[in-house]
């Protein structure tokens, strides 16, 4: 039990006027438990500019010398023996550290000048952080103020809300400066300037430079800057924008198909960033037909399309490939590897047999297929019980290791959120908390993770603040569940509910980087304030449409590959050949491992090896990413222990590289008997006949009469097998077969 | 501290990772900038300048322990002390474990550092902070040594800058090493085992039936490919810039045979392990890796890891010194790693090369001080050695000491962010020196509270 140190002090307060208990949103489980019985107070009738507000006025001031940033006495060992809260988060936690701790020398009440609070950031005495507040400057005659008035615990309203402006703001020019303005909302209708005490910290310092004297930012080149404005616990984003070009981009005659393309032109309208003409039919045949069904277009295919027979259209081509098995198939793949559905029979970890990871990626698949809604499946994932090794979703819960692994495995999946930071310390750059943190644990704690899943009412995790078992709670929810309650249920109705504000942008922000190259947060895992998305409106909008239409994965995917932005062309232009989040033209990006050896087999004519998987397997298929082969393993699956979302496969691109020269994995095949290069030697193809044969297999399209010259040319004297190898070994190993675009 | 353990960093592959398909980014802008920033800032208390011109990690995987290696304890009770003895040094009063009586003899070029401290004591983490000198966190992920190495350095010639043998670290297969740098800092993997007989660097060899002018073709025919394909794109190709350093390495003659351990006179190959021809067991084949590594190093490879397994032993600690008990087991840990390190020092030393090679002998953490159950030492971070000679080094002294039971360091605490300021130093990079990040955040070396050890330096 604390005792606050000017117990007399407070005590008069009390009997000043009307007392109630303060309570703070966001303050932990930890302060709120660990609060002194009458510390905090909300001093009504007094005079309350009378006294110094600890956390409206003294924490500002911590956080805007930089006092409790992570890299000084923020961070979670403190510096010097001195440790304040990151960003002042548990101001209770800061009194205590301040006015008890170090036996009170931190604070000399009768002489507040001599206080160490004052001595070491004025560097009167020795300080390893040197002068942090000028002694004349205002946080100083704060801290002079408040240590003479007897260092209180004080506060008199509670923040609501920080507003910033502006919050957009555009100029033709760099070097323009911005003048920043912050202003505090508090609950009991009030608002002050809080400018100076706030913290503007560009997403970039080379593309915004901030004045703190005069709270300006000027812009020092051209593109979308983002800038954060942090006061207390509170982050909010400021955009700010030159355009790419002096001369106005007229985009009034694109294409618009759905909100999407509004969105994306009207960004690109503010940015004058010129867009590249749509992709040819060849292109588009291949990037949708890669993008929904992870395969590439079947010759026959190609060729009717080009010809212009026997398609409807683009739409109906969507259509098609939506309703397909091997969406199905290539889905399930995608969701899988979010899932992390694998065996392993490692004796450190839990045994997750081949047949339980076969039930799991069945039942999938079948819901995939059903077309149920995402809200559904994600629900019978949460509420699954049950055999793992004969009912699939119940392995979920024995994906991870422990409850806080499953926390942030299921905050990262479902939510987007990083909240693993808030294990320890409530999250520097989000409004995670630990109590966040540890009350989505308890909720995990509440079921086993037996081969058998079962509830496991009186299953309990610690709160490491509180060294006590931490409380049901959901996440940013003001107080804990009730016992009674079943957890689990709680939860699924909270993440499944058409309010919820992460669900659904969670995964359509997911849908949109399939298919675009980009999410509209990057990373997908990372959604905060402080990390905004490129287009906000687009992605509400994008989270509405597909709560509105059943959480269907089919019905946003298609709202995607029907639009202008998604058809535009992968070549650039002069004026757009930097842009890599703006969509101006589409994304050149790598085919994923398992697509990849598909095509290449495909291509090749020969099927890959997949353990004792039947011969003809797709590596899209595979239900197991533990399933022996070489191929995948050099191509860089993801194996499905951890996220493997951002960045590319762990595999070095120069053993990558010498094993496409001298391995097998193009080698072996390229000589095969019944190849697709040997059976059209066979036929008696003509050299140029099997060229433009494999162009269209492994790129969807005729070779230009450029490239049919230097193939005439490489061929010319009589092509033997092995130049007719040589050249599709380079088919399949260029940038164009390796990546969709 | 289990409550803490995510916190303190988890093993994600996904923190900022910079696309390794990317061309070769190494900054000499950067490397330029480090060698003004070091002359004006000198070394503090007139140390003699760096002389490393190379570093040959020998990583010993799993955390060796410390007891059992360069730091006994003979007169702690005998669950402390364990079975082994301990000899004599060329270094008065210093004692070693008796298996490593080669290294005894070559103590006065070796300096110890016997009070290597971490909080780590999960493999993963604990490698993160010995190899990159900065306490891992879900924020980021650090460059190791060697890639920071090869990014300061840049790439000369054909070989890689930063290679590793077999592997980097069989533990943490999430990172690569290259952190925040661009991937093609990350070290050539060569992916197999020197002292197997038929040892090949994977893929370096052109497949059955193809020669080095079909190559050629299917080079140019790619090239010919990427440039038609990008012809109507305003960027253009830039080609595959990671393609062509593999047919570099294939095509050069020089660069083969740098991996190619048979020009080595069999003489050389026994002074590093006892007839790597006879193996009794292949799975612990230190000498033949070192020697691996020398060849490399005298090309010009900037880094080489020499990733020794094996060393996370829980059960029973003869076996470090002799796994079929009764014959004499020369590729046993403790023996191989004696023979494997005098012998590099020795070779080096003979070669002239000593002076600007500095090799390093470490593992992620040491091993607790009371034997357990099953006759073996489990994980203990708190106090650990280290050995490290060559490249500038002032040998022939130990640095810190444990207390009486191995447990904590008695003086001179040495964390692995000050042991990676002294080796960067060593290496003529400024512990100071800033990087840069993707997205161009600036980030240290080595942390703020990272400290040279100046005893190392002999200063």
């Amino acid at each position: 039990m604390r005792r606050p140190a000017i117990l007399v002090t407070l005590a008069l307060l009390a009997l000043i006027g009307a007392v109630g208990l303060a309570q703070r949103p966001g303050a932990g489980e930890a302060a709120r438990t660990a609060r002194p019985g009458s510390a905090a107070f909300a001093v009504s009738g007094a005079e309350p500019a009378a006294l110094v507000d600890f956390d409206n006025d003294l924490i500002p001031v911590f956080t805007s010398a930089g006092c409790n940033s992570g890299a000084c006495h923020g961070s979670a060992a403190g510096r010097g023996g001195f440790k304040l809260s990151l960003y002042g988060g548990d101001p209770l936690a800061d009194y205590d550290a301040i006015v008890r701790q170090l036996s009170g020398r931190r604070v000399n009440l009768v002489q507040p000048d001599q206080s160490l609070l004052l001595l070491k950031p004025t560097a009167a005495i020795s300080h390893g952080g040197r002068q942090a507040l000028p002694p004349d400057s205002e946080g100083a005659g704060l801290l002079r103020e408040w240590i003479a008035q007897g260092a209180p615990y004080v506060t008199h309203r509670q923040l609501a809300r920080v507003e910033v402006t502006p919050a957009r703001h555009f100029a033709e020019t760099p070097g323009v400066a911005v003048s920043l303005r912050a202003t505090a909302h508090y609950d009991d209708g009030t608002t002050r300037d809080v400018t100076r005490w706030t913290m503007f910290t560009p997403e970039d310092s080379s593309a915004v430079t901030i004045d703190r004297q005069t709270a300006t930012a000027e812009m020092q080149r051209r593109g979308r800057h983002n800038v954060s404005a942090r006061y207390l616990d509170q982050v909010v984003p400021i955009q700010l924008i030159v355009p790419l070009r002096d001369a106005a981009v007229d985009l009034s005659a694109e294409v618009r198909r759905n909100f999407i393309d509004d969105e994306i032109l009207r960004t690109l309208a503010d940015l004058r960033l010129p867009v590249s003409p749509p992709a040819g039919d060849a292109a588009f045949l291949r990037r949708v037909t890669l993008d929904l069904t992870g395969r590439l277009p079947q010759s026959k295919r190609v060729e009717t399309w080009l010809a212009g027979g026997g398609d409807l259209g683009r739409e109906a081509l969507v259509d098609e490939l939506l309703a397909s098995d091997a969406f199905t198939e290539f889905w399930t793949l995608k969701l899988a590897t979010l899932l992390r559905i694998r065996s392993q029979q490692d004796k450190a970890v839990l045994t997750i047999t081949p047949e339980a990871a076969r039930v799991y990626h069945e039942w999938l698949a079948g819901r995939i297929r059903e077309r149920v809604g995402y809200d559904d499946l994600v629900r019978e994932l949460i509420l699954a019980e049950g055999d793992s090794r004969v009912f699939g979703p119940a392995t979920f819960y024995r994906t991870t290791e422990d409850p806080m692994a499953q926390t942030e495995f299921v905050s990262e999946l479902f939510m987007g959120a990083r909240i693993r930071c808030a294990n320890c310390h409530n999250h520097p750059l989000d409004r995670w908390t630990q109590d966040d943190y540890h009350g989505l644990t308890a909720i995990f704690a509440t079921v086993g993770r037996e081969p058998v899943v079962r509830a496991n009412p009186v299953g309990r995790t610690i709160h490491p603040v509180t060294g006590e078992p931490a409380r049901l709670r959901l996440p940013g929810a003001p107080t804990p569940l009730d016992p009674a309650l079943d957890a689990r249920a709680a939860f699924a109705d909270w993440l499944t509910d058409p309010e919820n504000p992460y669900f659904a942008k969670a995964i359509v922000n997911r849908l949109w980087k399939a298919m675009m190259g980009r999410g509209l947060v990057e990373p997908v895992d990372d959604f905060r304030a402080t990390n905004p998305a490129s287009h906000p409106a687009l992605l509400t909008r994008l989270a509405d449409d597909f709560v509105e239409h059943g959480y269907d994965l089919r019905h946003t995917l298609k709202r995607i590959a029907v639009s202008a932005a998604y058809a535009r062309g992968a070549e650039t232009t002069a004026e757009n050949a930097a842009d890599d989040r703006y969509y101006s033209h589409a994304l050149r990006r790598p085919l994923e491992p398992e697509v990849l050896a598909d095509a290449i087999s495909d291509v090749i004519g020969v099927p890959g090896r997949y353990g004792s998987e039947p011969i003809g397997t797709r590596a899209v298929a595979l239900y197991d990413a533990s399933i022996v082969s070489d191929a995948l393993d050099i191509l860089g699956r993801c194996g499905r222990q951890a996220s493997c979302e951002s960045g590319p496969p762990a595999v070095g691109a120069l053993p990558r590289k010498l094993h496409l020269f001298n391995g097998e994995l193009l080698n072996e095949r390229l000589a095969a008997p019944g190849s697709r290069l040997g059976a059209l030697l066979a036929a008696g193809e003509p050299p140029l006949d099997i060229v433009q044969a494999f162009y269209v297999a492994a790129l969807g399209r005729h070779p230009t009469a450029g490239e049919q010259q230097f193939w005439r040319r490489q061929l010319a004297g009589g092509a033997s097998r092995a130049v007719l190898e040589d050249f599709v070994w380079g088919l399949l190993s260029g940038s164009e077969f390796q990546t969709n675009h | 501290m289990t409550l803490h353990r995510r916190c303190d960093g988890v093993a994600r592959r996904d923190f900022l990772r910079v696309g390794g398909l990317t061309a070769l980014g190494f900054g000499l802008g950067d490397y330029f900038a480090a060698q003004r920033v070091f002359a004006a800032r000198g070394l503090q208390g007139g140390a003699p300048a760096p002389t490393a011109k190379a570093c040959i990690l020998v990583w010993l995987d799993g955390g060796p322990s410390h007891l059992e290696t360069f730091d006994p304890k003979p007169e702690a009770p005998s669950e402390i002390r364990g079975p082994f003895g301990t000899i004599a040094t060329t270094l008065p009063g210093v004692h070693i474990s008796e298996h490593l009586h080669r290294t005894a003899a070559m103590l006065d070029k070796v300096a110890i550092v016997r009070s290597l401290t971490s909080p780590f004591g999960v493999h993963n983490f604990a490698i993160q902070y010995v190899m990159t000198g900065h306490r891992p966190t879900p924020a980021l992920e650090y460059p190791t040594f060697g890639a920071t190495l090869a990014h300061v350095r840049g790439a000369r010639g054909v070989l890689p800058p930063n290679v590793a043998i077999p592997d980097l670290v069989s533990r943490d297969r999430a990172s690569l090493g290259s952190g925040f740098l661009p991937g093609a800092t990350s070290p050539f993997e060569i992916g197999s085992d020197p002292g197997k007989r038929d040892f090949k660097v994977r893929d370096l060899d052109f497949y059955q039936g193809l020669d080095l002018p079909r190559l050629d073709r299917r080079r140019e025919f790619v090239n010919a490919l990427d440039a038609f394909s990008r012809a109507k794109d305003a960027a253009g190709s830039t080609g595959d810039p990671d393609l062509e350093r593999a047919y570099n390495l294939i095509a050069s003659p020089d660069a083969k045979a740098a991996f190619d351990l048979s020009e080595e006179p069999p003489a050389v190959r026994e002074r590093y392990s006892v007839d790597p021809r006879a193996q009794i067991d292949d799975s612990n084949n230190i000498g033949q890796q070192c020697l691996l590594a020398r060849r490399l190093v005298e090309r010009g490879v900037p880094f080489v890891t020499v990733n020794n397994t094996g060393w996370d032993n829980h059960t029973n600690l003869m076996l470090y010194k002799d796994r079929h008990p009764g014959t004499p087991d020369t590729h046993a840990h403790i023996p191989a790693l004696d023979q494997a390190f005098s012998a590099l020092v020795g070779d080096l030393s003979d070669r002239g090369l000593l002076e600007e090679t500095l090799v390093v002998v470490m593992g992620e953490f040491g091993r607790t001080p009371k034997i357990n159950s099953n006759g073996g030492r489990d994980h203990w971070p708190n106090c650990f050695s280290a050995a490290l000679v060559g490249g500038g080094v002032q040998g022939g002294q130990v640095i810190g000491s444990s207390d009486a039971l191995g447990e904590f360091p008695t003086d001179r605490p040495v964390t692995p962010s000050d042991l990676a300021a002294t080796i960067y130093t060593l290496l003529g990079i400024d512990p100071a020196l800033e990087l840069h990040t993707k997205d161009g955040r600036p980030i240290r070396v080595t942390p703020h509270d990272a400290a040279v050890i100046p005893e190392l330096l002999g200063a």
